[in-house]
């Protein structure tokens, strides 16, 4: 929901009442336009880019650009002047590779295919054809909800499996999504992620069809060239919109945008990018500490993930506590055991803290991606990684000047220099305060006011009620299963089942346990004869739960749900 | 508890630095089984840069190596493994009969803690192939088990020939026929799968030859042939490029891949599994295929039931080139007991049964002129055993690698993971069954729901 400010829906009213402007203009709020496009933010801690700051100063913005930034600047006459008093103002920030404002089409599920080795296309996942731009919803909430945490512009790609399509450069404000769109065409998202059940299924299917394409498109390229210098006599060459998606990656005009979160996904990338020679964005990567030279030789443009794992303390013990062992009770094997494995798990959970600091360090330009990160942990998140070491100005530069560089935005966007675009965060406290608060963004000169809502205060630590019907859907290998979830009985003893609507079976649940937000429970399903316990752990979030299902020695897969209201 | 941690970081930071190095090591005085040169009993085994340098007695070691003292103990080459699945992240890409472009290599996991426990079993090459759904599976890495990195590349043996799985009869008729009701639906259409495939390849080399030739002439017209990995690797066994490793039970089967092969001059080919092989052993023989079998594993499904443990031995007492393999995370732990059955069922002498695990591997493998003994100018894999590797009482001590040690008895914690799951829920007295599933299928499960 885009909010105008008070007072510019004040000025509106007046004008309406005495009548200077026709009704009809403005049948609808929502269509109210602004009555000037020029603003004067007054009073305020400007960081015109990191380490580069002036207190109390003025930003003048007009018609989406930044006119003026300084101590003592002259207010234009039309200005609407807004006093950020003490408030702290800061370039919007980019967000290196995202799916905000992305509105997917419904997969629609188990698709036959006629011969799973040589599936069409678009099921198989290959549609680097398809264009973000038609894909774009500029009244996607999450188009407000990273708003509000300041980001302003987003290389945004569509979601899909190994080749989802190409990416656009967008502004988070406009009407169409033809307005918000900055530059098109700016890379080739790619994926490790195979189709369900069909070809290319596994990693190394993925992977073997991405050289296949890739080479044909680079043979298919230069027939077409030579083509086109002399076709005569030439057998005339067939339009192939797939490998055509490749032309502008093989000229080196973009680069091929990679998810890789894991760090053997990130060698796996490095091997065709090895094998294939194209220029590399790294994006979403969560476990890249380890491969940092390799990052650097590969020349390739980096971005972090804002979504990291959540380390839960626990109530922490005094480490006195296990010293003075005569005292206190002699631990059992079992729980030193657990101390090494929570220490061992912990030790992860920081690595992935840290790793935007290492980075640093390192001398590695990186900005940050938030192709898995949900927003409502989005600010704590970066507040994770300055807890561990990363500066506050390197995490502005990540957040703002970085991202414009390897996007190759540093002309209009990343800093707060007149001439740029009018991409601004204001906020209450230091951005990277804790307790800081987003009190207006600029997009593109629009200004987005938000209220600090007060917060609905969940009473700590009390248990969850699970009681109801919920949907959940998971995604395996076998591809999507959905069905029902019924929980029954009451805390401390609750029972439940579950209905698959695939295949219509229902199977009891067990061991369900509720601690706080997070619900565990276990289950079995025959699976040739053999019966393989399943368990599941997920945290129900309001009307929605999401988690993992750990299916015996197969692995993890994710898992969702929400609550089905009842009639 | 803080020590703790240091203790585990600081291993894995000396395991981490160990990685893909090479090392220098002076093995002493212990009874070197070197498998192609006899028993050498108190005798030194002194590794160089990765390599070893000098076998003999009362060798010096150079400063800044590491000296094993083997007085009483038993050293062997690094046994090698002919059919693995470790350390891969998937195994079978399922969706269809052929898919030859595929390729473990982009698969390998470094952080497979089953790597640490094939070491501690004294294995120190294992082949990481693709499974067994398809009848032209995908390529398969040899991998070398170098762990403590994060690195896939440093596993891989780099130089090893390039390997492919094929698969016959009961697994790529149930994934392809029973599973998506398409060809191979039977053992006939099996065949039918590998002569079209042959045949297209030849096809797709004699085009492209064509237009290589014509490319460069003036005024050449015509477009290049369109590129296909999957032909181009099916061109590359044409080419004699790639062994052959085919799963594989029945004898009618085994002698239809031979007349296959003989038919496109395919020369480079290993049987895996092969539990029909004794029937068929002179053929094999004839032919120059390798066998690649269990010590005494079989009756899982219809197609295994007609097995004997004597297989090994008759494979090999009709001079067929046999090695003893795991298919599983587990036997890959104690291969030393699997060649040891061979003395049991059949009784192979030391040497033969102990070349199954070793040099018989390796050429099946390609790699018999860099390790399978222990021999000067050798890469420097080594395991070395308490009491003789084919005594029931044997223990693994030490497993070196290019001369670095990998697997050291005494120093042999608990929690030997590289990157923990971030996520993992720990419940310590949490357990769950590993070894219900056939590995082969891997991957496959999806298809026989129902």
């Amino acid at each position: 929901m885009k909010r105008l400010h008070n007072a510019v829906v004040w000025k509106l009213v007046i004008i309406l009442f005495i009548g200077v402007l026709p009704l009809s203009l403005y049948g609808q709020d929502e269509k109210i336009a602004p009555v000037t496009g020029t603003y004067a933010i007054t009073n305020v801690n400007i960081t015109q880019a990191p380490g580069r700051t002036i207190q109390l100063g003025t930003v003048v913005v007009k018609d989406g650009m930044i006119t003026a930034v300084g101590k003592t600047v002259s207010i234009p006459a039309d200005a609407k002047i807004i006093k950020a008093d003490s408030m702290y103002l800061y370039a919007g920030f980019i967000d290196g590779l995202s799916h905000v404002g992305v509105d997917m089409p419904k997969e629609e599920e188990d698709q036959d295919v006629d011969d799973p080795s040589n599936p069409p296309n678009d099921i198989a996942g290959i549609q680097p054809d398809r264009d973000v731009r038609g894909l774009l919803n500029p009244a996607d909430k999450s188009v407000d909800d990273w708003r509000k945490l300041g980001f302003t512009a987003a290389h945004v790609v569509p979601e899909g499996r190994m080749l989802p399509g190409s990416g656009a450069i967008v502004l988070l404000s406009g009407d169409t999504p033809d307005e918000m769109v900055y530059r098109s065409g700016t890379s080739l998202f790619s994926q490790l992620r195979g189709a369900s059940g069909i070809y290319p299924n596994t990693v190394i299917g993925v992977m073997a069809k991405y050289r296949d394409l890739y080479r044909n498109a680079s043979y298919a390229k230069s027939y077409k060239q030579r083509y086109e210098q002399d076709g005569a006599g030439m057998e005339r060459p067939v339009s192939d919109r797939v490998l055509e998606a490749f032309y502008p990656v093989i000229d080196k005009r973009i680069p091929v945008a990679f998810k890789a979160e894991s760090v053997l996904d990130i060698q796996r990338v490095f091997i065709l990018k090895n094998d294939l020679g194209f220029n590399l964005m790294l994006g979403e990567v969560k476990q890249g500490w380890d491969v940092i030279d390799k990052i650097k030789s590969a020349n390739a443009s980096v971005f972090l993930s804002l979504e990291l794992p959540e380390l839960k303390e626990e109530k922490e013990k005094d480490s006195t506590d296990t010293d003075e062992g005569d005292t206190k009770k002699e631990l059992t094997a079992a729980e030193e055991e657990q101390q090494r494995l929570d220490a061992r798990k912990k030790e992860m959970i920081l690595n992935h803290y840290k790793q935007p600091a290492l980075f640093t360090a390192n001398g590695v330009k990186f900005g940050f991606s938030t192709l898995e990160a949900k927003s409502k942990d989005i600010k704590s998140n970066l507040s994770k990684m300055v807890e561990n070491g990363l500066s506050e100005d390197a995490a502005l530069t990540a957040l703002t000047t970085a991202p414009a560089q390897l996007l190759g935005l540093s002309n209009t966007m990343g800093t707060v220099d007149a001439g740029k675009i009018a991409n601004l965060v204001i906020s209450d406290k230091p951005y990277f305060d804790e307790k800081s608060n987003v009190k207006m963004v600029f997009v593109d000169g629009k200004l987005f006011e938000y209220d600090d809502k007060p917060k609905k205060k969940k009473s700590d630590g009390e248990d969850i009620d699970p009681i109801g019907s919920w949907s959940y859907s998971t995604e395996t290998p076998q591809g999507t299963t959905t069905g029902t979830l019924k929980i029954t009985g009451e805390a401390g003893d609750y029972s439940g089942e579950m209905t698959n609507s695939q295949t219509g079976e229902t199977t009891s649940i067990s061991d369900i346990a509720i601690s706080g937000t997070s619900m565990t429970y276990s289950f079995q399903i025959n699976a040739g004869g053999n019966m393989l316990s399943i368990s599941v752990s997920v945290t129900i979030d309001g009307e929605t739960f999401d988690g993992t299902m750990t299916v015996g020695s197969y692995g993890s897969f994710p898992v969702e749900g929400e609550r089905i209201p009842e009639q | 508890m803080k020590n703790n941690i240091t203790l585990i970081l600081a291993l894995l930071l000396a395991f981490a630095a160990s990685a893909q190095q090479k090392g220098d090591v002076l093995i002493k005085n212990g009874t070197v089984l070197t498998i192609t040169n006899g028993d050498l009993a108190e005798t030194d085994v002194l590794i160089r840069d990765g390599k070893i340098s000098k076998i003999g007695k009362g060798l010096k070691a150079p400063s800044g190596a590491k000296t094993i003292d083997a007085t009483g103990m038993y050293v062997m080459p690094g046994i090698i493994d002919a059919h693995s699945h470790i350390a891969l992240d998937a195994v079978n890409e399922a969706t269809s009969p052929v898919t030859a472009e595929v390729f473990t290599g982009d698969a390998v996991d470094p952080l497979d803690v089953s790597i640490y426990r094939a070491l501690a079993g004294g294995v120190t090459t294992s082949h990481a192939m693709h499974g067994s759904a398809n009848a032209v599976g995908g390529q398969c890495e040899t991998i070398k088990h170098r762990y403590g990195t994060v690195d896939p590349e440093a596993l891989k043996m780099k130089g090893a020939p390039r390997t492919i799985k094929f698969a016959l009869g009961e697994n790529p008729t149930r994934v392809h026929g029973a599973g998506n009701n398409m060809v191979p639906r039977t053992r006939m259409g099996v065949e039918a799968v590998f002569r079209n495939s042959f045949s297209e390849a030849q096809e797709y080399m004699a085009a492209w030859n064509e237009y290589n030739v014509n490319k460069s002439k003036k005024g050449f017209k015509g477009a290049p042939p369109k590129y296909d990995l999957r032909l181009e690797t099916l061109a590359d066994i044409l080419k004699g490029e790639i062994i052959i490793h085919c799963h594989s039970y029945r004898a009618d089967e085994i002698y239809m891949l031979m007349q296959v092969c003989k038919d496109f001059g395919i020369k480079r080919l290993v049987f895996q599994h092969v539990n029909e092989g004794f029937k068929v052993a002179p053929e094999l023989a004839e032919f120059g295929a390798g066998a690649s079998v269990f010590a005494d594993w079989w009756a899982y499904k219809f197609e295994v039931y007609y097995s004997t443990a004597y297989n090994a031995t008759i494979l090999s007492e009709n001079g067929v080139v046999t090695s003893i393999n795991s298919d599983s995370g587990e036997l890959i732990r104690h291969l030393y007991h699997e060649a040891a059955k061979t003395q049991k069922y059949g009784g192979l002498t030391d040497k033969d049964a102990l070349s199954m695990i070793t040099i018989n591997p390796a050429k099946q493998l390609g790699i018999e002129d860099r390790v399978g003994s222990i021999e000067e100018g050798k890469e420097g894999d080594i395991a070395i055993f308490n009491n003789h590797p084919l005594s029931i009482y044997a223990i693994p001590m030490y497993t070196i690698i290019d001369g670095v040690l990998q697997f050291d008895r005494q120093n042999d914690p608990d929690d030997m993971r590289i990157y923990v799951n971030p996520e993992e829920k720990i419940d310590v007295t949490f357990s769950q069954n590993d070894h219900t599933v056939d590995r082969c299928m891997q991957g496959t499960e999806f298809l026989f729901k129902n």
